[in-house]
């Protein structure tokens, strides 16, 4: 059976080179995956299929020939998730709380991160979810731009975002902020072995504590950032300061989506609206990707994962 | 409680869990043999049967228990307990 599923997912992502080794180097690792897999790449658009590729392409140059040592970071991530996914059903939430518990079991741990990392890289490419936000921030948010632009991210990663930012002809400054200075400075040697010519900014900051910020930006990115907060009402209000009153935030958030350091639950659209909105915001566009491609309504109803893409506006410049 | 009541709950809750009409469900019934029944909708299932029958299954039984059949003795086997 197994076999059947990643023949028909060879097929299925020949015309994607970059992906196909991805999707080898994780079949050689859990044979057993390819179902899952097969879904989730059959489940894609045109665009969705080729800004996976671009997401592809990049991780790539980031693995660096190490494809093995990530597939098995990302088995090892998928069984840490299907262990939370338990309790997340049984219990009705997140098993974490508090930061200071995420930082305990997940940040702080050296061994535990550098697997976890490697896998959430590959859940760029082999998810439904994460493609489906990455599209839409490519296609519906980057290119909307029509003017000249100053970024901030907060929270980059492995950098994916700041990239495609830095790509665009128009991004005429880009700043990325972390709380972490050890997580900025990968971000900034990923940005490095990417290519990213034009300078970043790379700012050790923690939004929750900041004071109000020195300047504005047109477009802001915080993207899987609010659920690893226990207040994303405080980071929310003071992005809302950050963004000039032309200027857009797009907003990522996963609904029911229990993770080792996922601590704050948002559990529909409706109720990730309401936090965007009570910050200042006007929301503007709502993307919903649920996991392997699903029916959303289906998989709100059974609490299975939906990446949340949200743009959004300064509601009021009287207000605020 | 004796196997072939805990095989039809099983058969029950697939039907509800996997949202399928037809479902012919015998003791090798596996998930390679349901299209809905993938990792995803396999944890929803497992802690729907352990609501059912009042019983708890540990992590790596819910990675391990993709057949019908075993999934009915290992629940023979808790309620035994």
């Amino acid at each position: 059976m197994s076999d059947e599923k990643a023949a028909a997912l060879r097929v299925l992502l020949a015309p994607l080179p970059e992906t196909l080794v991805i999707a080898e180097a994780v079949l050689a690792a859990w044979p057993d995956h390819a179902a899952y897999l097969l879904k989730s790449f059959g489940a894609r658009s045109p665009e969705m299929l080729a800004s996976t590729e671009l997401a592809a392409t990049a991780a790539r140059k980031l693995m660096a020939g190490n494809e093995a040592r990530f597939a098995e970071g990302y088995r090892w991530t998928c069984d840490q998730l299907r262990d939370e996914e338990i309790f997340f059903h049984r219990e009705g939430r997140y098993r974490l709380s508090t930061f200071a518990e995420a930082d305990a079991e997940v940040y702080s741990n050296h061994d535990y991160m550098s697997r976890y990392v490697d896998g959430l890289l590959l859940s760029q490419i082999l998810w439904f979810n994460h493609a489906g936000t990455f599209e839409m921030f490519a296609n519906r948010v980057l290119a909307a731009a029509d003017a000249p632009f100053d970024y901030l991210e907060i929270g980059p990663g492995h950098g994916l975002m700041v990239y495609l930012a830095a790509r665009s002809p128009l991004s005429r400054s880009l700043a990325a902020w972390d709380f972490s200075a050890v997580s900025l400075r990968e971000t900034g040697a990923a940005l490095a072995t990417l290519g990213v010519d034009k300078p970043v900014s790379l700012v050790e900051v923690d939004i929750l504590k900041a004071e109000a910020p020195d300047r504005q930006y047109d477009l802001i990115v915080i993207s899987e950032v609010l659920e690893h907060l226990e207040q994303p009402e405080v980071a929310l209000a003071f992005l809302r300061k950050a963004l000039r009153p032309t200027g857009r935030i797009f907003i990522n958030v996963p609904l029911n989506s229990p993770s080792p350091d996922h601590i704050y639950l948002v559990s529909t659209p409706e109720e990730l609206t309401a936090l965007v909105e009570a910050a200042g915001f006007k929301v503007e566009r709502l993307e919903m990707f649920a996991t392997q491609g699903r029916k959303i309504e289906s998989a709100l109803a059974q609490r299975i994962s939906v990446s949340t893409g949200i743009v959004a506006v300064p509601a009021s410049n009287d207000r605020f | 409680m004796d196997h072939q009541e805990i095989m039809a709950k099983i058969a029950e809750t697939m039907v509800d869990v996997f949202d399928v009409d037809d479902l012919e469900v015998t003791e090798a019934t596996s998930a390679d043999d349901v299209e809905e029944w993938d990792s995803l909708s396999h944890i929803r299932f497992v802690i729907t049967l352990e609501r059912l029958f009042k019983i708890k299954f540990r992590n790596e039984e819910i990675a391990e228990l993709k057949n019908v059949g075993d999934l009915a003795r290992v629940i023979e086997a808790k309620l035994a307990a």
